[in-house]
């Protein structure tokens, strides 16, 4: 795995975005800027960054839900302009320079957990069909995994050796419940032996390990050799959506647990590692910090300018129904 | 013209579309033997690549279709029957009928949902429901409900090319139904309803199954009573037009259906009827559906299914 100087500034630089823009409407909601759900990825970057960069472009992806998939969209080249519009209720005038979602491979992100299995093994039937040697990347929570879904499409998926990777963001709870509580074993990785794959389980504060084990599941899967398992360990440092109690079950998170694992903080780590390594200079961190402040402010402004999106002609309603 | 059955018609219909176009395939459990015959013998032209048998996995089956769909398939579904779809209630009612509206019209879902569906075999509860209303009830879903082998033909191969989810339910009694149909190509709009029978006294709406009880009632009250027998074949959309304009005929309706009658269609239909033709009317509207309980198995099927002297004595009623 030997990424360029480049590129590796290229992921600290997304890393620092993606927890910018989450802080970005975290506040948002607490001024009265944005408006509906969110559900704060914090402490999860890595798992997006890590899992969602360089691959190719034709390559299919679910994202997890933490972030509302910031992480993986600015990972795959996305412009964050319409994700913050959307968060603040607002419509764009212009659409964003750069890729959609589309044309990356994200089709949206479902409303039900568990819902994502079924999808990408049928994204990941068509790329074997095709015969493009494209790939599924789906990420999934800990919760996901609970979920009768996650049998039916890893099953499937294994015995027509389709190219998928399951990534697990295991962060160790779902909403209120505690891994522990709703799972019989600790890794969620033993399931691959069911399902006659391959399984890792990660550091998800560590960037570059992520990356490294879903490019090798990524390159298996590639190869014609069917699905791995990568799992990767995390923490999500908020409640499980703005404005929830931040608890397991019904009594608050132990505060040790939060500071025990923002020591272990993914951005930190990476600028650690990359300042250390010299791949990227205390001065150049401090300047990819600094204009990554410079873009919120752009964004924040994008987004208060931009309109509320007026329905003049509800008409649209029946466009979006049915496709012609 | 030549004579087929229903369900060689809907086998015939997947043949020629899976030959016309390479992007279809068809993915369901124990298709390539096929349980009634909607897709017995494909796999010998087709390969077991587009005649796709899985676990008995429903959720992955229907998310097999949309996830392919997504990226430009055109994936047929099969779920045997009608009553097995709601294990994948998710993958049908919130992935397929609402990522394209929910994405802005960016994410094309060119599918086919399809089972058996329909009682009168007394195979129990959960092999015999017509639940046509959950789909209908959930706007994003197309839904189809042939009625003889020209239909059932000619409405799945529209269904197979139409940009979007299209839930296709077979009544399983009908299989063996003969009928005729042209010796060349032919496809079938949906949204057009087709009238079965001309007649000045009464309209009958009805699908399915029930067509074949409503043109059997009509036939044994010729010289008496003048019955219309109408058959949408698609519920959605759904030609109003077409059923407005026999009742301004008439002056009288009977909507027939073999879903449970609460919250069913055929009240939906009937209060249409009321909003459009109400000055036209001669009598209440009458509905003839399924009773408001599971169906039983066995003999007691029967007290529960609408049946051929229910419709007739509907008919009576609204002419009387």
């Amino acid at each position: 795995m030997d990424l360029t100087k480049e590129q590796l500034a290229e992921m600290y630089t997304n890393l620092v975005r993606a927890r910018k823009l989450d802080e970005l409407i975290v506040k948002a909601l607490q001024t009265g800027k944005a408006m509906g759900f969110f559900h704060s990825g914090q402490g999860e970057e890595a798992v997006g960054i890590g899992g969602a960069s360089f691959l190719r472009d034709d390559d299919y992806l679910y994202p997890h839900h933490r972030g509302h998939g910031i992480a993986f969209f600015l990972a795959r080249g996305i412009s964050p302009k319409e994700w913050v519009a959307r968060h603040y209720g607002k419509r764009l005038v212009e659409a964003p320079e750069g890729p959609t979602m589309e044309e990356r491979g994200i089709f949206g992100l479902a409303g039900t957990i568990g819902g994502m299995f079924p999808l990408a093994t049928g994204w990941a039937l068509a790329c074997k069909k095709n015969s493009r040697q494209q790939v599924v990347v789906c990420f999934f929570g800990d919760g996901s995994s609970n979920r009768g879904t996650l049998h039916e499409a890893m099953n499937l998926a294994s015995v027509w050796k389709l190219p998928v990777v399951w990534a697990c963001d295991n962060n160790l709870y779902a909403q209120f419940t505690p891994l522990k509580d709703a799972y019989a074993r600790e890794d969620v990785a033993d399931l691959a032996p069911s399902y006659n794959m391959p399984s890792v389980v990660v550091d998800g504060q560590d960037v570059l390990a992520v990356h490294e084990a879903i490019q090798a599941a990524v390159a298996r899967a590639r190869a014609g050799e069917g699905p791995s398992l990568v799992e990767v360990k995390t923490y999500r440092y908020r409640a499980h959506a703005e404005g929830m109690p931040d608890v397991s079950h019904a009594d608050p998170r132990p505060k040790e647990e939060l500071e025990a694992w923002k020591k272990r903080d993914p951005v930190k780590l990476f600028r650690e590692k990359l300042v250390k390594s010299g791949a990227l200079t205390q001065g150049e961190a401090d300047r990819i910090d600094k204009e990554t402040d410079a873009e919120m402010e752009a964004l924040d402004k994008l987004a208060m300018d931009s309109p509320y999106p007026e329905v003049t002609d509800p008409s649209i309603l029946d466009s979006l129904l049915y496709s012609e | 013209m030549r004579e087929i059955t229903y369900i060689q018609a809907i086998n015939e219909a997947l043949a020629e579309e899976l030959r016309r176009d390479e992007k279809v395939f068809v993915i369901g459990e124990d298709i390539q033997l096929g349980a009634f015959g909607a897709t017995t013998g494909l796999v010998k032209e087709f390969g077991p690549e587009r005649i796709m048998d899985t676990p008995i996995s429903e959720t992955v089956v229907a998310g097999c279709a949309v996830g392919a769909a997504m990226t430009g398939y055109r994936p047929v579904a099969d779920f045997m029957f009608a009553d097995f779809m709601y294990v994948a209630a998710d993958e049908i009612f919130l992935r397929a009928a609402k990522w394209r509206f929910i994405h802005g019209g960016t994410v094309k879902l060119p599918l086919v949902f399809m089972a058996a569906m329909g009682g009168y075999a007394r195979i129990g509860a959960e092999h015999s429901q017509s639940p046509v209303s959950y789909y209908l009830h959930t706007p994003g879903l197309k839904v189809v409900v042939p009625s003889t082998p020209y239909d059932a033909k000619g409405l799945m191969k529209t269904a197979i090319r139409d940009n979007n989810p299209v839930v296709y339910f077979y009544h399983k009694i009908l299989l063996g139904t003969p009928g005729q149909i042209p010796e060349e190509e032919y496809t079938i709009p949906l949204g057009k309803a087709d009238i079965k029978r001309e007649g000045t006294d009464v309209t009958v709406v009805a699908t399915g199954f029930q067509v074949h009880s409503a043109l059997a009632v009509a036939a044994e009250l010729e010289g008496k009573i003048s019955v219309e027998v109408i058959d949408p074949r698609s519920l959605e959309p759904l030609d109003m037009d077409t059923i407005v304009q026999s009742v301004k005929k008439t002056g009288r309706a009977v909507v027939v259906d073999e879903d449970t009658k609460r919250c069913g269609i055929a009240g939906e239909i009937a209060m249409q009827i009321f909003e459009r033709a109400f000055d036209d009317l001669d009598a209440p509207v009458q509905r003839v559906a399924a009773a408001n309980y599971p169906i039983p198995g066995g003999m007691l099927e029967s007290a529960v299914l609408p049946q051929a002297a229910d419709i007739k004595a509907a008919i009576e009623a609204v002419v009387a």
